[in-house]
Protein backbone atom coordinates (compact mmCIF):
# COMPACT_ATOMS: atom_id res chain seq x y z
CA UNK A 1 0.00 0.00 0.00
CA UNK A 2 2.78 2.65 0.98
CA UNK A 3 4.68 1.66 -2.42
CA UNK A 4 1.41 2.23 -3.98
CA UNK A 5 1.30 5.50 -2.46
CA UNK A 6 4.84 6.84 -2.75
CA UNK A 7 4.49 5.72 -6.68
CA UNK A 8 1.63 8.11 -6.98
CA UNK A 9 3.19 10.78 -5.00
CA UNK A 10 5.98 10.33 -7.33
CA UNK A 11 4.37 10.49 -10.72
CA UNK A 12 2.07 13.73 -9.27
CA UNK A 13 5.56 15.38 -8.35
CA UNK A 14 6.44 14.54 -11.87
CA UNK A 15 3.10 15.70 -13.89
CA UNK A 16 3.33 18.96 -11.49
CA UNK A 17 7.02 19.54 -12.40
CA UNK A 18 6.02 19.24 -16.27
CA UNK A 19 3.37 21.74 -15.74
CA UNK A 20 5.35 23.96 -13.98
CA UNK A 21 8.40 23.58 -16.17
CA UNK A 22 5.91 24.13 -19.36
CA UNK A 23 3.88 27.20 -17.76
CA UNK A 24 7.49 29.04 -17.01
CA UNK A 25 8.58 28.84 -20.31
CA UNK A 26 5.05 29.99 -21.69
CA UNK A 27 4.64 32.93 -19.52
CA UNK A 28 8.76 33.91 -20.29
CA UNK A 29 7.88 33.21 -24.43
CA UNK A 30 4.48 35.92 -23.65
CA UNK A 31 6.73 38.39 -21.41
CA UNK A 32 9.56 38.01 -24.43
CA UNK A 33 6.59 38.63 -27.13
CA UNK A 34 4.95 41.33 -25.47
CA UNK A 35 8.61 43.25 -25.20
CA UNK A 36 8.97 42.40 -28.81
CA UNK A 37 6.09 44.79 -29.52
CA UNK A 38 6.97 47.16 -27.51
CA UNK A 39 8.72 50.23 -29.82
CA UNK A 40 11.29 51.00 -27.07
CA UNK A 41 12.79 47.00 -27.33
CA UNK A 42 13.78 47.95 -31.05
CA UNK A 43 17.13 50.40 -29.64
CA UNK A 44 20.11 50.30 -31.36
CA UNK A 45 21.51 48.56 -28.43
CA UNK A 46 19.31 45.44 -28.75
CA UNK A 47 19.79 45.71 -32.48
CA UNK A 48 23.31 45.52 -32.23
CA UNK A 49 23.08 42.31 -29.61
CA UNK A 50 20.63 41.08 -31.45
CA UNK A 51 23.23 40.90 -34.92
CA UNK A 52 25.87 39.05 -32.47
CA UNK A 53 23.67 36.65 -31.86
CA UNK A 54 22.88 35.82 -35.82
CA UNK A 55 26.75 35.94 -35.73
CA UNK A 56 27.42 33.61 -33.21
CA UNK A 57 25.04 31.60 -34.06
CA UNK A 58 24.77 31.38 -37.77
CA UNK A 59 27.83 33.30 -39.62
CA UNK A 60 30.45 31.64 -37.68
CA UNK A 61 29.51 28.47 -38.23
CA UNK A 62 28.47 28.60 -41.76
CA UNK A 63 31.26 27.14 -43.19
CA UNK A 64 31.31 23.81 -41.37
CA UNK A 65 27.45 23.80 -41.40
CA UNK A 66 27.77 24.06 -45.36
CA UNK A 67 29.74 21.23 -45.58
CA UNK A 68 28.02 18.81 -43.57
CA UNK A 69 24.73 19.53 -45.03
CA UNK A 70 26.32 19.45 -48.61
CA UNK A 71 28.18 15.43 -46.94
CA UNK A 72 24.33 14.68 -45.62
CA UNK A 73 22.34 15.84 -48.82
CA UNK A 74 24.86 13.76 -51.48
CA UNK A 75 24.72 10.58 -49.13
CA UNK A 76 20.71 10.74 -49.22
CA UNK A 77 20.37 12.13 -52.91
CA UNK A 78 22.52 8.84 -54.03
CA UNK A 79 20.81 6.66 -51.64
CA UNK A 80 17.89 7.83 -52.62
CA UNK A 81 18.57 7.45 -56.80
CA UNK A 82 19.86 4.13 -56.49
CA UNK A 83 16.84 2.91 -54.63
CA UNK A 84 14.61 4.85 -57.09
CA UNK A 85 16.95 3.27 -60.41
CA UNK A 86 16.64 -0.15 -58.60
CA UNK A 87 12.34 0.12 -58.86
CA UNK A 88 12.03 1.38 -61.53
CA UNK A 89 11.01 5.13 -60.08
CA UNK A 90 13.55 7.68 -61.71
CA UNK A 91 10.68 9.89 -62.55
CA UNK A 92 9.78 10.38 -58.73
CA UNK A 93 13.39 10.23 -57.72
CA UNK A 94 13.83 14.01 -57.45
CA UNK A 95 10.48 14.42 -56.37
CA UNK A 96 11.19 12.45 -53.30
CA UNK A 97 15.10 14.04 -53.02
CA UNK A 98 13.31 17.50 -52.23
CA UNK A 99 10.25 15.91 -49.72
CA UNK A 100 13.08 13.89 -47.92
CA UNK A 101 15.78 16.24 -47.72
CA UNK A 102 14.35 19.61 -48.25
CA UNK A 103 11.21 19.98 -46.03
CA UNK A 104 12.61 17.32 -43.32
CA UNK A 105 16.01 16.30 -42.87
CA UNK A 106 17.52 19.06 -43.23
CA UNK A 107 15.39 21.53 -40.93
CA UNK A 108 15.89 18.36 -38.50
CA UNK A 109 18.97 18.56 -38.62
CA UNK A 110 19.65 22.11 -38.68
CA UNK A 111 17.62 22.34 -35.57
CA UNK A 112 20.11 19.47 -33.63
CA UNK A 113 22.90 21.16 -35.25
CA UNK A 114 22.15 24.74 -33.41
CA UNK A 115 21.06 23.52 -30.69
CA UNK A 116 24.22 21.13 -30.06
CA UNK A 117 26.53 24.15 -30.27
CA UNK A 118 24.68 27.05 -29.03
CA UNK A 119 22.01 25.80 -27.22
CA UNK A 120 24.19 24.25 -24.93
CA UNK A 121 26.18 27.02 -24.71
CA UNK A 122 23.21 29.29 -23.92
CA UNK A 123 21.96 26.80 -21.11
CA UNK A 124 25.58 27.18 -19.80
CA UNK A 125 25.95 31.02 -19.94
CA UNK A 126 22.14 31.68 -18.50
CA UNK A 127 22.77 28.92 -15.58
CA UNK A 128 26.55 30.60 -14.79
CA UNK A 129 25.01 34.45 -15.09
CA UNK A 130 22.40 32.78 -12.51
CA UNK A 131 24.83 31.15 -10.12
CA UNK A 132 27.06 33.94 -10.22
CA UNK A 133 24.29 36.84 -9.22
CA UNK A 134 24.85 38.87 -13.10
CA UNK A 135 21.83 39.16 -13.55
CA UNK A 136 20.91 40.89 -10.44
CA UNK A 137 23.82 42.96 -11.15
CA UNK A 138 22.66 43.63 -14.51
CA UNK A 139 19.29 44.46 -12.71
CA UNK A 140 20.65 47.23 -9.96
CA UNK A 141 22.54 48.70 -13.01
CA UNK A 142 18.79 49.11 -15.28
CA UNK A 143 19.84 47.13 -18.05
CA UNK A 144 17.16 45.03 -18.65
CA UNK A 145 18.26 40.86 -18.71
CA UNK A 146 15.41 39.98 -21.10
CA UNK A 147 16.69 43.05 -23.63
CA UNK A 148 20.29 42.85 -23.33
CA UNK A 149 20.71 38.83 -22.76
CA UNK A 150 17.37 37.23 -23.90
CA UNK A 151 15.77 38.34 -26.38
CA UNK A 152 18.07 38.78 -28.83
CA UNK A 153 18.96 35.23 -28.32
CA UNK A 154 15.85 33.71 -29.16
CA UNK A 155 15.41 36.50 -32.31
CA UNK A 156 18.79 35.11 -33.53
CA UNK A 157 18.27 31.52 -32.54
CA UNK A 158 15.18 32.06 -35.32
CA UNK A 159 16.37 33.70 -37.65
CA UNK A 160 19.88 31.15 -37.57
CA UNK A 161 17.92 28.04 -38.13
CA UNK A 162 15.44 29.00 -40.69
CA UNK A 163 18.37 30.97 -42.68
CA UNK A 164 20.71 27.90 -41.97
CA UNK A 165 17.82 25.38 -43.26
CA UNK A 166 17.46 27.29 -46.15
CA UNK A 167 20.61 27.63 -47.30
CA UNK A 168 21.02 23.34 -46.69
CA UNK A 169 17.76 23.49 -48.63
CA UNK A 170 19.16 25.62 -51.46
CA UNK A 171 22.43 23.50 -51.44
CA UNK A 172 20.41 20.16 -51.68
CA UNK A 173 18.07 21.58 -54.46
CA UNK A 174 21.12 21.95 -56.69
CA UNK A 175 23.01 18.90 -55.53
CA UNK A 176 19.80 17.17 -56.33
CA UNK A 177 19.89 18.96 -59.74
CA UNK A 178 23.38 17.97 -60.49
CA UNK A 179 22.95 14.08 -59.64
CA UNK A 180 20.32 13.92 -61.66
CA UNK A 181 20.64 15.52 -64.37
CA UNK A 182 24.52 16.78 -64.58
CA UNK A 183 26.22 19.90 -65.96
CA UNK A 184 23.12 19.81 -68.40
CA UNK A 185 20.59 22.44 -68.54
CA UNK A 186 18.07 20.17 -70.67
CA UNK A 187 16.61 18.56 -66.85
CA UNK A 188 15.84 22.89 -65.93
CA UNK A 189 12.38 22.88 -67.26
CA UNK A 190 11.21 19.53 -65.08
CA UNK A 191 12.79 19.87 -62.30
CA UNK A 192 11.75 23.29 -61.20
CA UNK A 193 8.83 22.11 -62.44
CA UNK A 194 8.59 19.62 -59.64
CA UNK A 195 9.97 21.86 -57.07
CA UNK A 196 6.88 24.47 -57.96
CA UNK A 197 4.22 21.84 -57.81
CA UNK A 198 5.90 20.55 -54.19
CA UNK A 199 6.73 24.21 -52.49
CA UNK A 200 2.57 25.31 -52.59
CA UNK A 201 2.04 28.17 -50.04
CA UNK A 202 1.02 26.04 -47.29
CA UNK A 203 3.81 23.78 -47.83
CA UNK A 204 6.13 26.87 -47.89
CA UNK A 205 4.47 28.59 -44.76
CA UNK A 206 4.52 25.11 -42.75
CA UNK A 207 8.32 24.52 -43.46
CA UNK A 208 8.98 28.50 -42.20
CA UNK A 209 7.00 28.09 -39.13
CA UNK A 210 8.55 24.54 -38.58
CA UNK A 211 12.34 25.87 -38.79
CA UNK A 212 10.81 28.91 -36.85
CA UNK A 213 9.89 26.64 -33.88
CA UNK A 214 12.90 24.86 -33.85
CA UNK A 215 14.75 27.83 -33.39
CA UNK A 216 12.77 29.05 -30.59
CA UNK A 217 13.00 25.23 -29.11
CA UNK A 218 16.44 25.78 -29.21
CA UNK A 219 16.79 29.10 -27.18
CA UNK A 220 14.00 29.44 -25.22
CA UNK A 221 14.01 25.84 -23.28
CA UNK A 222 18.17 26.75 -22.49
CA UNK A 223 17.14 30.02 -21.78
CA UNK A 224 14.88 28.88 -19.48
CA UNK A 225 16.38 25.79 -17.96
CA UNK A 226 19.03 28.12 -17.35
CA UNK A 227 16.93 30.58 -15.03
CA UNK A 228 15.67 27.49 -13.31
CA UNK A 229 19.55 26.67 -11.82
CA UNK A 230 19.59 26.80 -8.09
CA UNK A 231 22.52 29.14 -6.62
CA UNK A 232 24.66 26.58 -6.59
CA UNK A 233 27.79 26.03 -8.48
CA UNK A 234 27.74 22.18 -9.01
CA UNK A 235 23.72 22.26 -10.45
CA UNK A 236 25.06 24.13 -13.63
CA UNK A 237 26.03 20.24 -15.11
CA UNK A 238 22.67 19.07 -14.06
CA UNK A 239 20.54 21.99 -15.62
CA UNK A 240 22.48 21.80 -18.86
CA UNK A 241 21.51 18.24 -19.36
CA UNK A 242 18.05 18.74 -18.15
CA UNK A 243 17.55 22.06 -20.57
CA UNK A 244 19.42 19.77 -23.46
CA UNK A 245 16.89 16.97 -23.17
CA UNK A 246 13.99 18.98 -23.20
CA UNK A 247 15.54 20.85 -26.05
CA UNK A 248 15.66 17.49 -28.11
CA UNK A 249 12.08 15.99 -27.42
CA UNK A 250 10.90 19.46 -27.85
CA UNK A 251 12.69 19.16 -31.90
CA UNK A 252 11.21 15.72 -32.27
CA UNK A 253 8.08 16.62 -31.09
CA UNK A 254 7.77 19.83 -33.27
CA UNK A 255 9.49 17.16 -36.47
CA UNK A 256 6.24 14.70 -35.48
CA UNK A 257 3.59 17.12 -35.42
CA UNK A 258 4.68 18.71 -38.52
CA UNK A 259 4.77 15.21 -40.13
CA UNK A 260 1.52 14.05 -38.85
CA UNK A 261 -0.08 17.32 -40.34
CA UNK A 262 1.61 16.52 -43.54
CA UNK A 263 0.52 13.39 -44.42
CA UNK A 264 -1.95 12.02 -41.43
CA UNK B 1 24.48 42.46 3.78
CA UNK B 2 20.48 42.14 4.08
CA UNK B 3 20.59 45.51 5.04
CA UNK B 4 22.53 47.08 2.15
CA UNK B 5 21.02 45.15 -0.21
CA UNK B 6 17.90 46.36 0.77
CA UNK B 7 19.04 50.51 0.06
CA UNK B 8 17.03 51.95 -2.43
CA UNK B 9 17.55 52.55 -5.73
CA UNK B 10 18.74 56.06 -5.62
CA UNK B 11 21.94 54.49 -4.27
CA UNK B 12 25.19 53.00 -6.78
CA UNK B 13 26.31 49.89 -4.96
CA UNK B 14 30.12 48.44 -5.47
CA UNK B 15 29.85 44.76 -4.12
CA UNK B 16 31.01 40.95 -4.28
CA UNK B 17 27.64 40.05 -4.92
CA UNK B 18 27.31 42.40 -7.96
CA UNK B 19 29.79 40.77 -10.68
CA UNK B 20 30.93 42.19 -13.83
CA UNK B 21 28.98 40.29 -16.73
CA UNK B 22 32.10 37.43 -16.98
CA UNK B 23 32.20 37.48 -20.85
CA UNK B 24 32.08 41.16 -21.89
CA UNK B 25 35.18 43.51 -21.69
CA UNK B 26 35.89 45.76 -18.49
CA UNK B 27 34.53 48.89 -20.69
CA UNK B 28 31.44 46.87 -22.38
CA UNK B 29 30.58 45.99 -18.63
CA UNK B 30 30.54 49.97 -18.08
CA UNK B 31 28.93 51.00 -21.73
CA UNK B 32 26.26 48.86 -21.23
CA UNK B 33 24.88 51.60 -18.85
CA UNK B 34 24.63 54.75 -21.06
CA UNK B 35 23.51 52.69 -23.61
CA UNK B 36 20.52 51.00 -22.36
CA UNK B 37 19.49 53.97 -19.77
CA UNK B 38 20.38 57.08 -20.90
CA UNK B 39 20.12 55.63 -24.84
CA UNK B 40 23.37 57.25 -26.05
CA UNK B 41 24.65 55.48 -29.33
CA UNK B 42 27.20 52.70 -29.14
CA UNK B 43 30.39 55.01 -29.84
CA UNK B 44 29.19 57.68 -27.10
CA UNK B 45 28.47 54.84 -24.79
CA UNK B 46 32.38 53.26 -25.36
CA UNK B 47 33.58 56.90 -25.28
CA UNK B 48 31.99 57.67 -21.56
CA UNK B 49 32.97 54.47 -20.79
CA UNK B 50 36.93 54.81 -21.51
CA UNK B 51 36.88 58.65 -19.87
CA UNK B 52 35.21 56.92 -16.64
CA UNK B 53 38.40 54.29 -16.56
CA UNK B 54 40.90 56.94 -17.74
CA UNK B 55 39.58 59.15 -14.83
CA UNK B 56 39.71 56.56 -12.36
CA UNK B 57 43.18 55.88 -13.81
CA UNK B 58 42.74 52.45 -15.24
CA UNK B 59 42.49 53.40 -19.11
CA UNK B 60 44.46 50.08 -19.94
CA UNK B 61 41.93 48.06 -18.41
CA UNK B 62 38.96 48.16 -21.47
CA UNK B 63 39.78 45.13 -23.23
CA UNK B 64 40.24 43.08 -20.32
CA UNK B 65 37.53 40.65 -18.75
CA UNK B 66 36.26 39.99 -15.32
CA UNK B 67 38.66 36.56 -14.88
CA UNK B 68 41.97 38.29 -16.58
CA UNK B 69 41.63 41.29 -13.72
CA UNK B 70 43.34 41.47 -10.33
CA UNK B 71 41.24 42.18 -7.62
CA UNK B 72 42.07 45.95 -7.71
CA UNK B 73 41.59 46.03 -11.53
CA UNK B 74 37.85 44.49 -10.52
CA UNK B 75 37.37 47.06 -7.92
CA UNK B 76 38.25 49.88 -10.14
CA UNK B 77 36.09 48.20 -13.21
CA UNK B 78 32.85 47.76 -10.62
CA UNK B 79 33.50 51.81 -9.57
CA UNK B 80 33.51 53.10 -12.49
CA UNK B 81 30.40 51.05 -13.24
CA UNK B 82 28.43 52.49 -10.27
CA UNK B 83 30.11 56.08 -10.90
CA UNK B 84 28.55 55.97 -14.73
CA UNK B 85 25.10 55.36 -12.86
CA UNK B 86 24.98 58.53 -11.62
CA UNK B 87 23.10 58.49 -8.72
CA UNK B 88 23.32 60.73 -5.86
CA UNK B 89 24.50 57.80 -3.21
CA UNK B 90 27.68 55.16 -3.52
CA UNK B 91 27.69 52.16 -1.19
CA UNK B 92 31.05 50.14 -1.39
CA UNK B 93 30.22 47.11 0.29
CA UNK B 94 32.34 44.81 2.51
CA UNK B 95 35.84 46.13 0.57
CA UNK B 96 38.53 43.36 2.38
CA UNK B 97 36.44 41.23 -0.02
CA UNK B 98 37.00 42.47 -2.57
CA UNK B 99 40.30 44.32 -2.33
CA UNK B 100 42.55 41.61 -0.31
CA UNK B 101 45.30 42.66 -2.63
CA UNK B 102 46.01 46.14 -1.84
CA UNK B 103 45.97 47.76 1.29
CA UNK B 104 42.26 49.32 0.68
CA UNK B 105 41.12 52.43 2.40
CA UNK B 106 44.44 53.94 1.01
CA UNK B 107 43.31 53.10 -2.18
CA UNK B 108 39.67 53.77 -2.05
CA UNK B 109 40.59 56.78 -1.24
CA UNK B 110 43.38 57.51 -3.61
CA UNK B 111 40.22 55.83 -6.50
CA UNK B 112 37.68 59.03 -4.41
CA UNK B 113 40.63 61.70 -5.29
CA UNK B 114 40.71 60.85 -8.84
CA UNK B 115 37.23 60.19 -9.23
CA UNK B 116 36.13 64.17 -8.33
CA UNK B 117 32.58 62.93 -7.32
CA UNK B 118 29.88 64.92 -6.51
CA UNK B 119 27.45 62.66 -3.74
CA UNK B 120 28.70 60.84 -0.79
CA UNK B 121 30.65 57.60 -0.80
CA UNK B 122 29.92 55.28 1.96
CA UNK B 123 31.41 52.09 3.05
CA UNK B 124 29.77 49.61 4.90
CA UNK B 125 32.27 47.25 6.64
CA UNK B 126 32.57 44.83 9.42
CA UNK B 127 33.27 47.03 12.87
CA UNK B 128 36.32 44.95 13.42
CA UNK B 129 37.97 46.52 10.50
CA UNK B 130 37.73 50.46 11.66
CA UNK B 131 41.14 50.21 12.62
CA UNK B 132 42.01 50.46 9.30
CA UNK B 133 40.25 53.38 8.38
CA UNK B 134 41.46 55.72 11.10
CA UNK B 135 45.29 55.21 9.74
Amino acid sequence: MNFLAASIESLGAKVVGWFTVGYSMFAFLVQASLLLLEPATWNRATFDVVVKQVYFTAVQILHVFLGYAMVISWLFITIILSTARDFGLTEFASEMTIRVLVLELLPFLTALFVALRSGSAINTEVALMRVNNELDALAHCKVPPMQFEFLPRLIGGVVSVVTLAGLAGLLAILMGYLAIYGMNAAGFEPYTRTIAKIFDFRIMAGLIVKCALFGLAVTLIPVTAGLETPKKLFMVPVSVLRGMMRVFFAIVAIEVVSLALKYI
Amino acid sequence: MAAVAALPDDVARVAPDLPLRANLSALDNIALIPLYQRHCSAAESVRLAQAMLERLGYADLSPLRDPDMTPAQRFATKLARALILRRPRLVIDHPGAMLYDVPYPAFIRQLAERAEMTGTWEIFDFGWNQALYRA
